[in-house]
């Protein structure tokens, strides 16, 4: 299945107040991000990387501007939806990788990977989720708990869920920050070319200059919020 | 200031603070309770006996009991044969119809016994010829009354030769002799009694060794007033449950201990560092829970004591029981509460420091307990208290098979089928045994014990029930005074419409030195069948109650010599509720010819096709006598019977609620675990609704689990109960029926528990120890 399909981001802006301070963690940033495009995200600790991700996924509220995402020419917009709207169309049409903690502990490998199916009621993609992790190197670890498995394969795990529906949308907040550089060079190829090839808008945010420049596109993150966009 | 900071932590996590404190607080409501409706109960069941007997624990009883024995006895005890003695003295005591009242008269040698008891000897009015009478009987003797007693209803208390002459008895006669014998532990025995109402009910009770000859009889006087010693059997039955609560908020308290730890040990690892010692540190979070423990102990005391006159109002209904709030229940109150949270506190401390502990040293004592358990099931010496004991050592081994069951079936777990949501839900019950095996350990427990309760209580409805339909085979019963009763039989226009009258005569006789209660009447195939005796019983056969058999100690076609008679014992009858030992013979036996005068009127019983219209022409000619129809009689015993037991199953709900709060605490204190989770399953698309019916999934998950321990559990509960308790305590046995309904009832209430402990969210958001994100 081939998508069309667009991200923009427009103008968000997003504070938190903590007590009487308001901290800007966000402000007015724009961007786009072609079909089957990446973009990775930059910037020292606390410049709002994860903000960004948790937001483009609907997990927190803006404050000012919109994102939109573009499927089959339906137009998601985040700020016209509710909160219920958002997980319902985040569980369709987003997938995500953590740095850690990706995996449900009580889950086997094959059920981590199956759950998003399940969740969107798609029993074609099941057999799917052995192929994947079968591709991945994980063919014999498929009704293992992940509390038995190395941080490099708890990752590869979660990429091969992440990618399971096909969504339009990948985020991937520091996927590689846990691991070793044998491992991450592994967990980096296998996002880039696994969004490549299904064409999956990658969104990375990552402290590895390195796995930066894999990118199509980086978007540099101040500590202030200012942002400056720039081409890789 | 670190006290401070721990203060400050415990109102910054104001739910498990307030959970641990309404826990802690049920449980000493409970105690206390218990303590108060037990202290009323038992100051009514000391009423029982006379105080001028109350001293005596021991009667010697023989044939013929002449004034002769009395001195001989006396000079052996003076020249030091008899060491455990303290004192002795004569009695007379026998049941005497003055002025047409039944009186109980109690003769006692004034001399040896004046200045202690009851006697009021200020008031000049003293004479040795007059008597002391409670107040019901003030108005009715034409006797010189000295003074109004304390007593039960019909007593009469003089000197030795006034009862002599009102019983009509020859100088030398004695009923008894009362003894006052040294106890060993005497003083332990009240303290203990302060602690766990009924504690002496629950001893066996060994005869003392007394050196006195042939022929005489030893009784204790707890078998002389069985009424009493019945009421302390319900009372530590009663006071045993009540620990229950007690037990289960220290697993509470253990269980809140470590949920706060979990919060609080990157604090106290860090001040470690700082150079604060271990100990120090254990004591000042032993302190702040103490605050808590305190303020629960005071909740609890106001608590239990709204509870008690609830429960008593309940069980003895139109009494009015005055409470009080001695020295005793405050102490209990706070000793409990106190210890309960410093122990409690200090396991979940120690745990934490050091991490389960590997050894096989727990198992091995368990291992010891359950067989020292399994001998006091066996062996009956071991009384009322070896029952419970055998309960506590089960109800402990059971606790600790909840972690190692958790283990197993965390590792089966991954055969769970059906949505991936409802997997995720269930093995979150099953994944976190160090957190969850304490609080549902108390869970199952209480479950288990609702169901050993409800088997028994059914078990025993049903054989209750039962009984009720032999012995209610008449339509209509009178009671009352002899000579009311003589009328009604005598006036024929009432009774005409009766197809049956059957009448029965009673007395009160000494058979090996116990007092019984003797019933005669005409026992034909009919009448016998009421006593679940399939033939008419022969004129030298007699019928005995099982607490009568227990307490001469005879079995079915052994032999009894009553009043100089050797009677074949025929059969046992279920008598429950009866508070006295009861034989039955025919109206043709040679015994009932030769008591004659003796046995007066007790009641007549009439079948009747228009049982209604019988009753109203008995009432209209007679208006002394109680008339109750059988239809009555059933319906007014079910209730006396559900009464009785609402004390119990109010006990047992204050547990089952500490139970589940401890669930809640230790589902909360998961919630830390599972929040990265849960905000992973977020990212993934699972909306609110499939978050709750995860949490459902997951009460149902803990219910079952606390079910696989407490079904078996609760079924030996049960059988201890029926089997062990019940014969130790009150002398019958009950058959254990194992109903549906006892065992669904308490599933469902703990499944409701552990769901509703599950689902609860409050209290989630408590942040970890001085904030931090
Ligand atoms: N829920 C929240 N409430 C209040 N402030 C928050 C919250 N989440 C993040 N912040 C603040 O927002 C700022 C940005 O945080 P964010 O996690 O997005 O940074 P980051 O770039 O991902 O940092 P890192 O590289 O360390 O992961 C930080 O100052 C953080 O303290
Ligand atoms: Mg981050």
């Amino acid at each position: 299945m081939t998508h069309h399909s667009a991200l923009t981001v427009h103008q968000i802006s997003k504070h938190y107040q903590d007590g009487n301070r308001q901290i800007e963690v966000i402000r007015d940033l724009s961007f786009n991000v072609a079909a089957g495009k990446s973009i990775s995200v930059t910037g020292p600790s606390g410049s709002g990387k994860s903000t960004l991700l948790n937001a483009l996924a609907g997990l927190v509220e803006l404050d000012d501007g919109d994102i939109t995402l573009e499927i089959q020419d339906k137009i998601f917009s985040y700020r016209a939806a509710n909160e219920r709207a958002r997980t319902a169309f985040r569980r369709q049409h987003i997938g995500y990788v953590y740095q850690f903690f990706n995996l449900v502990p009580t889950l086997t490998v094959l059920e981590n990977v199956r759950l998003p199916a399940r969740l969107n009621r798609r029993p074609d993609l099941e057999a799917f989720a052995s192929t994947l992790l079968g591709d991945f190197g994980l063919s014999d670890r498929l009704h293992d708990f992940p509390e038995k498995l190395s941080g490099g394969e708890q990752q590869r795990v979660a990429v091969a869920r992440a990618v399971l529906l096909r969504p339009p949308l990948l985020l991937a907040d520091e996927p590689t920050g846990n691991l070793d550089s044998g491992n991450s060079a592994q967990i980096a190829d296998l996002l880039f070319s696994s969004c490549r090839d299904q064409n999956i808008m990658l969104v990375l945010a990552t402290h590895s200059h390195e796995i930066a420049a894999m990118a199509d596109t980086r978007l540099h993150l101040d500590a202030r919020p200012s942002a400056s966009l720039a081409p890789a | 200031m670190i006290p401070l900071a721990l203060l400050r932590f415990l109102r910054r996590t104001p739910w498990s603070t307030a959970m641990a404190l309404v826990g802690m607080a049920l449980g000493v409501a409970s105690i206390v309770s218990v303590h108060l409706v037990s202290a009323s109960i038992s100051s009514r069941l000391d009423g029982l006996v006379p105080s001028s007997l109350a001293d005596f624990s021991y009667y010697l009883h023989r044939e013929n009991l002449h004034t002769h024995d009395y001195f001989e006895l006396r000079r052996r005890w003076r020249s030091g044969a008899l060491p455990t003695l303290e004192r002795l003295s004569p009695v007379v005591d026998e049941t005497a119809q003055i002025a047409d009242v039944s009186v109980r008269v109690l003769g006692i040698d004034l001399l040896s016994q004046l200045p202690s008891g009851d006697i009021p000897t200020a008031s000049g009015a003293f004479a040795f010829n007059g008597v002391w009478v409670d107040k019901s009987l003030k108005d009715t003797l034409s006797l010189p009354i000295n003074g109004i007693i304390e007593a039960p209803e019909g007593t009469l208390l003089s000197d030795i030769s006034v009862a002599h002459d009102l019983l009509d008895w020859p100088d030398h006669q004695l009923s008894y002799i009362g003894l006052v014998i040294g106890q060993a532990f005497a003083h332990g025995l009240e303290v203990a009694e302060n602690l766990l109402p009924g504690f002496g009910a629950g001893l066996p009770i060994a005869k003392p060794n007394l050196d006195i000859g042939p022929g005489w009889q030893l009784v204790n006087t707890a078998e002389q007033y069985p009424a009493r010693a019945f009421g302390k059997s319900v009372l530590f039955n009663i006071a045993a449950l009540g620990m229950l609560a007690l037990l289960v908020a220290w697993l509470l308290i253990y269980q809140v201990a470590v949920s706060w730890l979990r919060r609080l040990w990157p604090v106290f690892d860090r001040l470690h560092g700082l150079g604060v010692e271990w100990p120090h540190l254990r004591n000042y979070f032993l302190g702040s829970i103490g605050v808590i423990a305190s303020i629960a102990a005071g909740l609890g005391l106001i608590l239990g004591w709204w509870l008690a006159t609830k429960l008593l109002t309940m069980s003895v209904p139109g009494n009015a029981v005055a409470l009080d709030l001695s020295g005793w229940v405050v102490i209990k109150a706070f000793g409990s509460a106190l210890a309960v949270c410093l122990v409690g506190g200090a396991w979940a401390f120690r745990r934490s420091q050091r991490g389960q502990p590997q050894t096989l040293a727990p198992l091995l004592a368990t291992l010891v307990l359950l067989v020292c358990g399994l001998i006091c099931v066996i062996q009956p010496e071991t009384g009322l208290a070896g029952g419970f004991f055998a309960i506590a050592v089960l109800s402990l081994a059971a606790g600790q098979t909840i972690g190692p069951l958790l283990l197993r079936l965390k590792r089966w777990s991954s055969n769970i089928g059906g949505s991936y949501l409802m997997r995720v839900g269930v093995r979150e019950a099953l994944w976190h045994p160090a957190e969850l095996s304490v609080a549902l350990a108390g869970l199952s427990l209480s479950i288990a014990t609702a169901i050993g309760v409800g088997l028994m209580v059914d078990s025993f409805r049903l054989d209750f029930s039962q009984m009720l339909d032999h012995r209610l085979k008449y339509d209509v019963i009178a009671e009352g005074n002899p000579a009311s009763l003589e009328a009604v039989i005598k006036a024929p226009g009432s009774v005409a419409q009766a197809s049956r009258i059957q009448h029965y005569r009673s007395a009160d006789i000494r058979v090996d030195g116990a007092l019984v209660e003797l019933n005669v009447t005409h026992m034909d195939a009919f009448e016998s069948s009421r006593y679940a005796h399939d033939k008419r019983l022969g004129d030298s056969e007699v019928l005995l109650s099982e607490q009568a058999a227990r307490t001469l100690g005879v079995l079915p076609q052994e032999t009894l010599r009553i009043l100089g008679e050797t009677m074949t014992v025929a059969g046992t009858f279920s008598a429950f509720g009866d508070l006295k030992p009861r034989l039955i013979v025919d109206d043709q036996s040679a015994i009932a010819e030769a008591m004659g005068a003796e046995l007066k009127m007790a009641s007549v019983a009439f079948e009747s096709n228009s049982p209604k219209a019988l009753a109203r022409a008995l009432k209209a000619s007679s208006s002394t006598l109680e008339i109750r129809l059988q239809s009555d009689i059933r319906r007014i015993a079910l209730n006396v019977f559900d009464q009785t037991f609402a004390i119990t199953t109010v006990l047992i709900t204050i547990a089952l609620l500490v139970a589940a709060i401890s669930v809640y605490i230790a589902v909360t204190t998961l919630r830390l675990n599972r929040q990265t989770g849960r905000q992973l399953l977020n990212t993934l698309g699972v909306n609110r609704v499939e978050q709750h019916l995860m949490n459902l999934a997951m009460g149902i998950g803990l219910g079952a689990v606390a079910m696989i321990v407490a079904l078996p559990l609760g079924v030996m509960f049960g059988w201890i109960l029926c089997n062990v308790i019940n014969p130790r305590a009150f002398g019958w046995t009950i058959e254990l029926q194992v109903s549906a309904g006892a065992l669904l009832w308490p599933c469902a209430w703990g499944m409701l528990a552990a769901v509703i402990a599950g689902m609860l969210q409050v209290g989630d958001a408590e942040e970890g120890a001085f904030g931090g994100r």
